[in-house]
């Protein structure tokens, strides 16, 4: 049975001192695992607010979030705990080297083979010899890679990039998203990607459009 | 297990940061000091109860100031299966030209009724047992007495007309005990061989030594308690040693002083705090975003905490356990036999009394990071300082431990007074300061114009970094100072210009015998003040003992008969502080005034009685005044006065204290007044310097211990506030170089920024010192607060000064890395 999040007639905004800013209005939309959907619009759109709702961050002002996995609705905590994030400015741990940046959500999670699982998938995004390194040590295209095996390295049912290529050169941001879907693909998650690229927002299997308040989907 | 892992992993690479070790290292020194009051406090008591079980040379022991009736005295008979009567009391040993204070013991047949007495033939000479004390007509003089006095086996010593001849060298009393740790000189006689009633004084004491077992011993104490209400009694059985009162006073004395150590502590876990807390935030984001719970990672953020207090406590430990050895080496001239030890129970309850209060500074923490969310690794979200929760969290833990340990609530109430007075003089001077300083920049250019903005964006971590270093500054120049000023007091009093012999005690029929004698040898008597001998046995009814449970230096003295003067008008060297003082020629001659510390200590308000036992009898007075010494009079003065008209009222011996001016020559004739007066308390000005010089050496050790873990801890706060702040100060570095300013400009600037910083800092410690002279100087130490400028200056220069310069080493430190990686920072 496919886990989804539901969005319902959602409205989002936030005030200013001098005034309200609307981002989005009465918006419905259902993501589901083993799906791939690209959020794409200008600046200041509400792309990172509604991919935060999406991910039970934060309540939007108007409207429900439902989420369902295994059959059951569950509420935003437990969903926290089928999610993962891959973020534009990667965050990894400063003080862990790349190894221990990967096996950190398995640790999290009491599984004794951590390691073991985290240089897998070091292998899996050509790392294996970087390993030992601390990330001030790395390309940023390599900590991103790291950061981005790091999300899909528990296999939770969704995973949220928010801009995930956006600190990167094209070339890097190539690989980055061959592997990102390739992961999201071998996982069955659900991934819900906030981009700018035209290219990434391509390959998603749907994208779209946020602008305006509205969502369509994006040609 | 991973879990568990990952939160010492995380531990250790904290540790690996200037703020982990600072945070860690300023826990660890708290620990150490209140650890190692904690052993030597544990050991100086398990000796003690030690000292108890084989020194208190018989089963029960009452003592009393006055002797006891034959009834009561019949009743101990009674109850028990055998008693011994002693009397104890300081006269002056003359021997040819020489004289001594002495403790003179008068004993009965029955003495000693358990343990040994050794006695020997000369200073040197073997010692053998005594089945009994002296003979009527001998004296036994102590080892010690027998070499500074001259005098051996066969001579003669004369006491208040009676001739007694030498017989033996005392070595050892079975009771010795009840004589506490006093290193008095001591002789012994046997109580027919002088008429009692020649030798009184008024701190004689009357002690009846028996044989019981458990039960008649408890029968005896509860018997004595309604009884005897002004005696104390001594059992072995579950008693408690008569020190013990003394030594917890010294350990909580110490531990309020701990108060001062805890605040500079506070503000240097406080300021590493801030990067700890970002760390963890981030840390919790993280977790977060992969589906951990923030329960867990709360959980796990404890547990990090934890861990850095476990590893501070080991630590605190074994330096603890090494300190410990030291001051017990040093104590043991002391406690002769005193070891240390492994006090588990008392390790573990004052670990748990810092842990609680570490954990109450870390409450704003955890509640800073229950707001950690996923959220702000996607956008920046707005942070909440915390700082009323900081500064709140801060105080009351303070004031906890405070409360624990203070046996003096009014001199806690004014520290803490000062403190606070302080903080909100520096907050607003901080406010003041730094908005006047952006206001008048905001149309200038230059570095200094451009420093006060940086500061006044900053102006939340600026006003902790001040009012942490200003607080710091406070309690080192305050502790100092009053170590400063103390010390002088004392040399000072130790040259009083009353006189070069004090009078400290003298009978009524010693004062004629005094003026006849300075006649003769051209002396000046300069004062004598008359007091009686009163011990205070009920307050409202209650016994005293049941009335107050909390050691404090007022309790402890009036545990002791006290000198009870009387006066209409209020003398020259006092002042009235409240309540209504009787009018001059009153007839109600029960009402008494107090020093307020006594009644502060006490818990005495005005309106309670309290009860005296004076020479048998007991008396109660109506509390209506206080009253407090005025220095620049006469240095004599007392805690208790009564209306003139009680005088005639209360039927006992009157005493005298005052102060003599001896010429060089009559220095010699002393030893014919004392021959003829030998309770009569004489001490040369000269020997009371010297005693004041012993208790100054011990004061010193003490205290330069005390300020050597100021200092320590200051270092730590201005080392955290460094450390603190480094990232703040190398991202400001990195952008203005960024924009073309040069190394030398960043220096300036930071130089300007540590410079105001440390001014308003310093001027806050200034007004905290100042309110804490006022209020504490002359209300607790009797002493004028008037600062020298010259050295107040001196030593906040230096401060500033010291701030300034670790300011500029860590500015140099972080220009030395190239703009990429202060931008990365």
């Amino acid at each position: 049975m496919r886990d989804t999040i539901e969005l319902n007639n959602i409205s989002h905004y936030f005030d200013t001192a001098a005034e309200r800013i609307e981002l989005f209005d009465n918006l419905s939309q259902t993501i589901g695992t083993g799906e791939i959907l690209a959020i794409v619009g200008p600046s200041g759109a509400g792309k990172s607010s509604l991919l935060s709702i999406a991910a039970g961050l934060e309540d939007p002002e108007e409207g429900e979030v439902v989420f369902n996995v295994g059959g059951t609705p569950i509420d935003k905590m437990a969903m926290r705990a089928n999610s993962g994030f891959i973020f534009q400015q990667f965050h990894l741990m400063p003080e862990l080297d790349a190894i221990g940046n990967l096996a950190l959500p398995l640790r999290l999670k009491g599984n004794k083979d951590a390691f073991d699982i985290a240089a897998d998938w070091l292998g899996k995004i050509g790392l294996e010899k970087r390993a030992g390194h601390k990330p001030h040590q790395l390309s940023g295209g390599e900590q991103q890679r790291i950061a981005m095996a790091r999300a899909f390295v528990s296999r939770p049912r969704f995973i949220f990039a928010d801009e995930p290529t956006g600190n990167l050169d094209a070339r890097t941001s190539e690989t980055v998203i061959d592997l990102m879907f390739g992961f999201a693909r071998e996982t069955e998650c659900g991934l819900v990607v906030v981009t700018h690229s035209n290219r990434l927002a391509s390959l998603a299997d749907k994208s779209l459009r946020l602008e305006n308040g509205a969502l369509e989907i994006a040609a | 297990m991973s879990t568990v892992k990952l939160i010492w992993d995380n531990a250790r690479h904290d540790l690996k940061a200037a703020d982990g070790r600072i945070t860690v290292l300023t826990q660890t020194a708290l620990l150490f000091f209140l650890l190692t009051l904690t052993l030597v406090s544990a050991s100086i008591q398990n000796y003690l109860k030690a000292n108890l079980d084989q020194m208190l040379g018989s089963d029960v022991v009452v003592e009393s100031h006055v002797p006891l009736e034959d009834r009561a005295l019949q009743t101990l008979r009674s109850e028990t299966q055998g008693l011994a009567k002693s009397e104890l009391l300081k006269i002056t040993l003359s021997f040819e030209k020489r004289w001594e204070r002495v403790q003179l013991k008068l004993v009965d047949n029955a003495y000693p009724i358990q343990g040994q007495l050794m006695i020997g033939a000369s200073p040197g000479a073997d010692q053998m047992p005594a089945k009994r004390g002296p003979d009527i007509g001998d004296i036994w003089l102590g080892s010690r007495l027998a070499t500074k006095l001259g005098a051996g086996v066969g001579d003669q010593i004369k006491i208040g007309g009676e001739n007694l001849q030498v017989a033996q060298i005392l070595f050892h009393e079975p009771d010795r005990l009840m004589e506490g740790h006093s290193v008095d000189l001591r002789a012994m006689v046997h109580m027919d061989s002088l008429a009692s009633s020649a030798l009184a004084s008024s701190g004689q004491r009357f002690r009846y030594m028996m044989m019981a077992d458990e039960a008649q011993a408890e029968t005896i104490e509860t018997w004595a308690k309604d009884a005897l209400p002004g005696a104390t009694v001594l059992k072995k059985y579950g008693g408690q040693h008569p020190l013990s009162g003394f030594w917890r006073r010294t350990e909580n004395f110490l531990g309020l002083a701990s108060v001062i150590l805890f605040f500079m502590a506070a503000v240097a876990i406080d300021m590493t705090n801030r990067r700890w807390l970002a760390n963890m935030r981030y840390r919790i984001a993280i977790y977060t975003s992969f589906g951990t719970s923030l329960g867990k990672s709360m959980a796990m953020a404890g547990g990090q905490w934890l861990t850095g207090f476990v590893l501070s406590t080991v630590g605190a430990c074994v330096f603890a356990a090494v300190a410990q050895d030291l001051i017990v080496a040093e104590l043991q001239a002391y406690f002769p036999g005193l070891s240390g030890g492994l006090y588990l129970a008392a390790i573990i309850k004052t670990v748990a009394l810092v842990f609680i209060l570490l954990l109450a500074l870390q409450i704003p923490t955890f509640n800073q990071l229950r707001g950690s969310s996923v959220l702000s690794l996607i956008r920046k979200a707005p942070e909440n300082r915390y700082l009323l929760q900081r500064l709140f969290w801060g105080l009351t833990s303070a004031t906890l431990l405070a409360a624990v340990y203070s046996d003096n609530m009014l001199l806690t109430a004014m520290t803490l007074g000062a403190v606070a007075v302080a903080l909100i003089f520096m907050t607003f001077l901080s406010w003041l300061v730094l908005r006047l300083g952006d206001y008048w920049g905001s149309r200038r250019a230059g570095l200094l114009p451009f420093a006060f903005f940086m500061m006044r964006q900053r102006i939340f971590s600026k006003s902790a970094q001040i009012l942490g270093l200003g607080l710091c500054g406070l309690l080192l120049l305050f502790s100092l100072m009053l170590m400063r000023d103390f010390s002088a007091m004392i040399e000072t009093n130790s040259r009083v210009e009353e006189g070069n012999l004090i009078i400290s005690e003298a009978q009524e029929k010693h004062v004629g015998a005094i003026h006849d004698w300075s006649e003769k040898t051209g002396s000046t008597v300069k004062q004598l003040r008359p007091f009686l001998s009163a011990k205070l046995v009920q307050v409202n009814g209650v016994l005293l003992n049941d009335y107050m449970k909390k050691p404090s230096d007022s309790l402890a003295t009036l545990q002791e008969p006290i000198r009870l003067s009387w006066a209409d008008e209020i003398p020259d060297n006092n002042r009235l502080v409240d309540g209504n003082r009787w009018e001059v020629g009153t007839e109600d001659w029960q009402q008494i005034s107090a020093e307020p510390e006594v009644m502060t200590d006490m818990g005495f308000k005005f309106g309670d009685k309290l009860t005296y036992q004076i020479g048998g009898e007991t008396y109660t007075f109506t509390l209506v005044a206080s009253h407090a010494y005025k220095p620049g009079g006469s240095f004599i003065t007392f805690w208790f006065q009564v209306p003139l008209s009680a005088r005639e009222q209360i039927k006992t011996d009157t005493y005298y204290m005052g102060s003599m001016n001896l010429p060089e020559q009559a220095w010699s004739e002393l030893a014919s007044l004392w021959e003829a007066n030998p309770t009569l308390a004489l001490l040369p000005l000269k020997e009371m310097m010297q005693r004041l010089e012993k208790t100054l050496g011990i004061v010193t050790k003490v205290t330069s211990g005390y300020a050597a873990m100021v200092l320590v801890l200051s270092l730590f706060v201005v080392a955290a506030s460094v450390s603190g702040f480094k990232a703040d100060d190398q991202q400001k570095n990195g952008l203005l170089m960024s924009m073309g300013l040069k190394e030398k400009d960043c220096l300036w600037l930071n130089f300007y920024d540590w410079g105001v910083t440390a001014l308003i800092a310093a001027a806050g410690a200034i007004v905290g010192t100042w309110m804490a002279g006022i209020l504490i100087y002359e209300d607790q130490f009797g002493l004028f607060y008037n600062p020298d400028p010259i050295w107040v200056v001196g030593t906040i220069s230096l401060m500033v000064g010291t701030v300034c310069l670790i300011g500029y080493l860590a500015c140099r430190q972080s220009l030395k890395v190239s703009v990429r990686d202060l931008l990365a920072g």
